[in-house]
C-alpha cells in the first residue's frame, strides 16, 4: 500500500506523541497503521516511538515529569515495541548487532531504573540478557563470558549494595581486560565510575532513570555510528557516555 | 566529646537549642562501623537478628568514636518482613563484603505470577502485570494479631532495652521505620504501586491508610522500648521519584497522620534525594524536626524555614567521608555547620566501610566547628 510522505510523518507524529502522553491504545493503534502501510518499522521504532521518549526524558530533566510518568511512558513505547519489532528487517549493516549483559547487584532489589535502561538497548536493537535483581556478583562474570557480550550493566539504589560493583568490574576486567563496563543507580557518579574503573555512567546521575533517558537521545543521534558491523569497533570506550555529555 | 550529649541532642531536637550551646552529631538512621563490627567480633549477618549483637553493634560507634546516638535497626526489611514479605540474609565469608538483608519476595511480587501459556514473551509480561495490578486493588492489609512478638520486632525491642539500660544516660537511642508510602513499596511491585499513584490513587490511598496504622503501632513499641526519638524515612516519596503534587496529595495526608498519633518523644522526617521542591511541604509534616540529604541546598532551605530544626546534610558514602582524606571530612563537617544545621547528621545510612581516621576527623571536626551561633 502505497503512503505519502505526509502520511508517513502523521504516523509518526501520532507514535511520539502517544509515548509522550502514555496513550497506550493511540501507540497501539499508531504502530497498526504503519504495518498496514508497510512502513518500515526500524524507522517506525526510532523516529516514532524513540523520539517520544527523548521528549521524555527532556520533560523528566526539567522536573515536568517524575518517575511514575516516565514508566507509564515506557509502558505506551513498549505496547508500539512489541508490535514493531518482529517486523524489523534485521539488514547487514543497518541494526546494531550488540550484546549486553544487565542486572541490579546482590542485595538490591530495585529494578525500574535498569528496566529502563534494558528497553533503552532493546529500542536499539540490542540483545539484551537481563539477570534481573539481587544477582550474585560471579553471575555477572559468569553470562559475560557465556554470550560474549560487548557491555556489562549494572545497577544499584542503595549506598549499601554498590559496593558490590568494584567486585565485578575487578573479575570482569581479569578475564577481559577491554571489557565495556556501564554502571548506574541513585548513589552512581562519574566520580565513582571512574575511581572503579568503569567506563561510565550518567554525568552526575541523580539516579539510573535519567542516564537511561539520555541514551534514547544519544543512540538515535548516532545512527550513524551504530550502522556497523560490531558496534563496538566504532564506538570507543565510551563513547556514547561522552555523546551524552555533549 | 561533650559529656552531655544526650541533652544536646534532646534540647536540639525539641527545638530549645540556644546560642553557644554544643551541636551535636549524631543520626536517626543505620550508623554502625565494619570496624566496631570486626572489634566486636561478629559477623554482619548476625548483627540484624540477635538482640544483643545489634545493641552492642549500635553502641560501638558511640563507645570507639563518641559519635552521640545509637540506632537500631540496620536493614530497611523488619516492618516489610512482619508484613509477609521474605527477607534474605546473607552470610559472605568476606567480611569486607557487606550486604544488608534485602526483600526477595514481596507481599505482592510479579516473580510469583505466571501468566497463561502460550502467549509470546511480550503479551506474558502484560498479562503479569495486569495480574499484578489485580493484586493490588484487590489486597487487603491484616494486622498482625501480636506486633511486639511478629518477624524481627521482638529483636528490635529488645535490643533497644539492651540499649536504653547500658548507654542510654550518655547517648540518645533511637529507632526508625519507612514512611507509609515507602514501606507500600516494600511490600507491593514499586513498579506498578508508581503507577498506580498516577492512575488509581484511591487504591493507594486505602493501603496507605493502613500503613499508617501499622506504622503507629511499631513506633509506639519502639518507643515503650525506650528510643529516646524516632525517625521516620520517607525516601520513596523524594522529589526524584514523586512530583511534588503527588507528594502533597497523597504522601503528606499519611505523614501527618503517622506524626499525629506517635508522640511523647521527638520525631524526625528524612526525605533523600531531591527535596528542595518540598521542604515547605515536609515541614508541615508535623515532624519535629526534618533530615535531609546532600542534594538539599541547605543554606536555601534555611532560609525558607527558619524556625524548623534542620537535620543534615553530609554525604556518608564514597568521597569525601569514606574515601577521602581526614582534612576533607574536617572540611565537610565545617560546611555542614555554617550551612544551618542544627545537628551534623548524615543524609543516609553511614556507610560501614568508612575509614577510622575519617570517623575521628568528624568527630575532632565537632570541637572545633560545633558551636551553635544562632539562637
Amino acid at each position: 500500500m502505497a503512503t505519502t510522505p505526509e502520511q508517513q510523518a502523521d504516523i509518526l507524529e501520532r507514535l511520539k506523541n502517544g509515548v509522550i502522553e502514555y496513550d497506550e491504545d493511540s501507540v497501539v493503534k499508531a504502530a497498526q497503521e504503519a504495518l498496514g502501510v508497510e512502513m518500515d518499522a526500524y524507522k517506525a521504532v526510532m523516529d516514532g516511538l524513540a523520539a517520544g521518549m527523548d521528549v521524555v526524558g527532556v520533560y523528566f530533566a526539567s522536573g515536568e515529569y517524575f518517575v511514575p510518568e516516565v514508566l507509564m511512558c515506557a509502558d505506551a513505547l513498549y505496547a508500539g515495541l512489541n508490535l514493531l519489532r518482529p517486523h524489523i528487517k534485521m539488514e547487514p549493516g543497518k541494526m546494531v548487532k550488540g550484546t549486553v549483559v544487565i542486572g541490579t547487584v546482590e542485595g538490591d532489589i530495585h529494578d525500574i531504573g535498569k528496566n529502563l535502561v534494558k528497553m533503552m538497548f532493546e529500542v536499539a536493537g540490542f540483545t539484551v540478557h537481563d539477570l534481573g535483581r539481587d544477582v550474585p556478583l560471579d553471575q555477572f562474570v559468569d553470562k559475560y563470558m557465556e554470550t560474549d557480550a560487548d557491555i556489562v550493566c549494572m545497577s544499584a539504589m542503595m549506598t549499601t549494595t554498590m559496593i558490590g560493583m568494584p567486585v565485578v568490574i575487578e573479575k570482569v576486567r581479569a578475564k577481559n581486560p577491554n571489557a565495556r563496563i556501564m554502571i548506574g543507580g541513585a548513589p552512581i557518579n562519574e566520580d565513582i565510575a571512574q575511581k572503579w574503573g568503569a567506563d561510565g555512567t550518567g554525568k552526575d546521575a541523580p539516579n539510573a532513570l535519567q542516564e537511561a533517558l539520555n541514551m534514547i537521545g544519544v543512540l538515535r543521534e548516532l545512527g550513524d555510528q551504530f550502522k556497523t558491523e560490531r558496534v563496538q569497533k566504532e564506538w570507543g570506550a565510551d563513547g556514547l557516555l561522552d555523546a551524552a555529555k555533549a | 566529646m561533650y559529656n552531655n550529649s544526650k541533652d544536646t541532642i534532646m534540647k536540639v531536637l525539641r527545638g530549645e537549642a540556644a546560642r553557644g550551646d554544643p551541636v551535636p552529631n549524631f543520626s536517626g538512621m543505620g550508623s554502625i562501623t565494619l570496624h566496631g563490627i570486626q572489634q566486636l567480633g561478629y559477623r554482619f549477618n548476625e548483627i540484624h537478628v540477635d538482640a544483643r549483637k545489634m545493641a552492642a553493634a549500635a553502641a560501638s560507634t558511640y563507645r570507639l568514636f563518641g559519635f552521640e546516638s545509637a540506632i537500631v535497626p540496620f536493614d530497611m526489611g523488619v516492618v516489610a518482613e512482619s508484613l509477609g514479605a521474605t527477607v534474605k540474609y546473607y552470610d559472605k565469608a568476606d567480611l569486607g563484603q557487606i550486604i544488608y538483608p534485602t526483600m526477595t519476595r514481596k507481599v505482592i511480587d510479579r516473580a510469583v505470577v505466571s501468566a497463561p501459556e502460550g502467549l509470546s514473551e511480550a503479551d506474558a509480561k502484560t498479562a503479569v502485570m495486569k495480574e499484578v495490578e489485580r493484586q493490588i486493588e484487590e489486597y487487603e492489609f491484616r494486622m498482625p494479631p501480636d506486633v511486639a512478638n511478629t518477624g524481627r520486632i521482638p529483636v528490635v525491642l529488645e535490643a533497644l532495652r539492651i540499649l536504653k539500660r547500658e548507654v542510654g544516660d550518655a547517648v540518645a537511642i533511637g529507632s526508625w521505620t519507612l514512611g507509609p508510602f515507602t514501606e507500600l513499596g516494600q511490600v507491593m511491585d514499586l513498579e506498578i504501586l508508581l503507577k498506580m499513584s498516577a492512575k488509581k490513587p484511591d487504591v493507594v490511598k486505602r493501603h496507605l491508610s493502613f500503613m499508617v496504622d501499622y506504622l503507629d503501632k511499631v513506633l509506639n513499641l519502639y518507643i515503650e522500648a525506650g528510643a529516646d526519638f524516632v525517625t521516620v524515612r520517607e525516601m520513596g516519596a523524594t522529589s526524584s521519584i514523586l512530583s511534588p503534587r503527588m507528594f502533597k496529595s497523597l504522601v503528606l495526608p499519611a505523614l501527618q497522620d503517622v506524626f499525629g498519633r506517635v508522640k511523647g518523644v521527638p520525631r524526625v522526617l528524612h526525605i533523600c534525594g531531591d527535596t528542595n521542591p518540598i521542604v515547605e511541604l515536609m515541614a508541615q509534616s508535623g515532624a519535629d524536626a526534618l533530615s535531609v540529604d546532600q542534594m538539599n541546598r541547605l543554606s536555601e532551605t534555611r532560609a525558607k524555614l527558619p524556625n524548623v530544626v534542620l537535620l543534615g546534610n553530609y554525604k556518608p558514602f564514597g568521597a569525601p567521608f569514606c574515601e577521602g582524606t581526614p582534612e576533607e571530612v574536617d572540611a565537610m563537617i565545617k560546611a555542614s555547620i555554617e550551612q544551618g544545621a542544627d545537628g551534623v547528621w548524615p543524609g543516609c545510612d553511614i556507610w560501614p566501610v568508612v575509614p577510622v581516621e575519617n570517623m575521628q576527623a568528624m568527630m575532632d571536626a565537632m570541637k572545633k566547628y560545633g558551636v551553635r551561633v544562632e539562637s
